[in-house]
This record gives structure tokens, sequence and C-alpha cells, in this order.
């Protein structure tokens, strides 16, 4: 009995359906392989876990709510919106966005434009008044 | 009668018929959208909104598959749309259920007079565990495994629903298992780092 054939037949195992000599084996493994006995521990848990869940029950009144939505849908009586929420919304979101996006970049762009007429040349702005000499001094005449 | 009986019945005009097959069948897709949603208002509300497709499509039926298998397939259809767009608009839900505790699931609420409270907290996050885990699951072996667990339908019905064959189906039971295993031992493992840490 190894790991593989212990996962395969842990289900039978659980549910009491395995044929004895197998039975044993399985059990023999789980006394000595740790990682098999917490894997079987774990797959006990989520087997206890569905079986609690699956207690709940359904409305009992459901069936009246379910006639009541066939009638009228078939009387055409609007219940809600469809369309508007599945299509429309997310349509008008994303022109919205795109919008403002592109608004964002005008502006910026705009911005960007005003200055440029009074923007100082590179030139100039790495000139080091200090280091100047005189025009004067230059001069020849 | 039998379902075919009572679906020639609506078709003719008796709409009322329909209530005998809801009430035939309702367990069976509550338990379905249970499985996907953990939820039981949530479950209710796939339930009438199965029911109601199912009428609606029911010129559409043609007898090849039997009712139940195909208004099953209604239901995993309708529970796994669910699914997909909640993921889809609840990324800050997603984060929590990962990291924190998940909203909307149903835990158990025992008798606070006779259940221990650590009992009571301890049965409380296992369940959270569960549930997390089998919705990180892909959506094959998710189906696979809530139509084996919830509905305990053998793999040949399995087949039948998914429109797949049996071998497929074991192979998406086995795997599903093995990452169900997993996951569960890795949060087990994350969980009792957390608490030594305290």
């Amino acid at each position: 009995m190894n790991c593989e054939l212990c996962h395969e037949n842990s289900d039978a195992y659980r549910a009491g359906s395995l044929p004895h000599d197998l039975r044993i084996q399985v059990e023999e493994h789980l006394k000595y392989c740790k990682n098999c006995a917490e894997a079987f521990r774990m797959l006990n848990l989520a087997e206890k876990v569905i079986s609690e869940e699956k207690e709940q029950e359904s409305n009992p009144f459901l069936s009246t709510r379910i006639m009541a939505a066939i009638e009228a849908a078939e009387t055409n009586i609007p219940q809600n919106s469809p369309v508007f929420v599945r299509i429309l919304r997310p349509v008008v979101i994303t022109i919205s966005l795109a919008v403002a996006l592109f608004m964002g970049i005008m502006i910026g762009n705009s911005s960007g434009s005003a200055n440029n007429g009074s923007a100082v040349p590179l030139e100039l702005t790495l000139i080091n008044d200090d280091d100047l000499e005189a025009i004067s001094l230059l001069s020849t005449e | 009668m039998t379902d075919i009986e009572i679906i020639d019945n609506i078709l003719e005009g008796d709409r009322n018929s329909y209530t005998i097959l809801v009430e035939r069948h309702q367990t069976m897709v509550f338990r379905t959208c249970l499985g996907f949603v953990h939820n039981k208002d949530d479950a209710d509300d796939l339930t009438q909104e199965t029911f109601i497709q199912a009428y609606q499509s029911l010129k559409s039926f043609k007898g090849e598959a039997s009712f139940p298998t195909w208004l099953y397939r209604i239901a995993v259809n309708a529970s796994l749309n669910k699914v997909r767009r909640s993921s889809k608009f609840n990324f800050l839900q997603r984060f929590e259920s990962f990291f924190g505790s998940a909203k909307g699931t149903d835990t158990a609420y025992p008798d606070l007079h006779t259940e221990d409270p650590e009992n009571i907290l301890i049965r409380a996050e296992q369940q959270e565990w569960v549930q997390r885990a089998l919705d990180s699951l892909p959506e094959k072996q998710r189906t696979a495994i809530v139509l084996s667990k919830y509905d305990e339908l053998s793999q040949k019905e399995i087949a039948e629903i998914m429109n797949t064959t049996e071998g497929a189906v074991e192979a998406l039971l086995q795997r599903a298992k093995t990452n169900l295993r997993e996951k569960l031992l890795a949060n087990e493992k994350n969980i009792k780092y957390d608490r030594r840490k305290k």
C-alpha cells in the first residue's frame, strides 16, 4: 500500500465499502504515514462540512414565488430594468471614464502650451553670470 | 404522472402543472446551487432563477436527456454565472475571503448553552476553510465535486450532465480531491503559523 493507492481508496474506506484486506492495508498505512493521515483528516473535515451544509432546506414557499414570477413575466409586468443594469450602465461608465481621461489630457496639454511663450531657452539657463567677462573687455576698439 | 406528461400538459396551456415539477425537483436544484454559493438565500434565488429559465425554455426541451439532467445543466450554468459575476465585481470581497472572514456564507449557529464557545469558533473556521477551498477549484472540478458530494450523483449521471465521459469525470473528481486536500492542508499550516506568532 503506497500513498497513491491510499488516496484512491480513501473515499471507499470512509464509506466502509472496501474489502476487508484492503481496509486493513489502508488502516496500517494511515497509522504510519503522517502525510496520508493528515490528508485523510482534511477530506473527512470537508465531508463533514458539506453534510452540515446540506441539512439546510430551501424556502418552503419557493414554488409560490416561482409561479408568481412566471405569471408576472407572462403578463408583461416589468419587475426590473435588466437592460439598463446589464448593458447601458457599464457602457455609460466606460464612456464617462474615457471623456474624463481625454479632458485631463487636453487640460494638461493646454497648460503646457500656455507656458511655452515665456519658457527660458536651455542655453540661457546654463550660463553662470559670475563667469562672464564684461563685453567691453572683449572689444578691441 | 411522469415529467414528460407534465411538460406536455404545460405546453398545451396548463401552466399550473409546473408547480408539480417545481416541488418534485426543488430540493435537488437547491442543493446544487448551495454547493456553489454556500448561502441559503442566494441558493433560493438561484433556484428560482433556474426554474423560471427552465419554464421559459420548455418548448426547446427535446427529451434527448431526462428532465432532471436538463434541469441540472440549467442550475449549474446559473450558479457558475452568478459566481463569475460575483468574482468580477467583488475584488475586495475576494481578497477578504482569502485573508479574512468570508462574507455572505452561512455558518452554523449551535446552542450556546450546550456547546463550548471555542468549539463553535473552530467549527465556523473549519467551515470557512472548506468553502474557500471548494470555491477556489477550477470550474469543471468544482462542478464535478458539487454534483458528486452535494447531489450524490453517480459518475455516469455527472458525465451526462457535463456532457462528457465517465473517465473524464473520474479524472476531474480525483484532481478536485487532490487540490482540495492540498489547499486545506496549506490553510491549516497558515492558521497554525499565525496562532504561534500571536
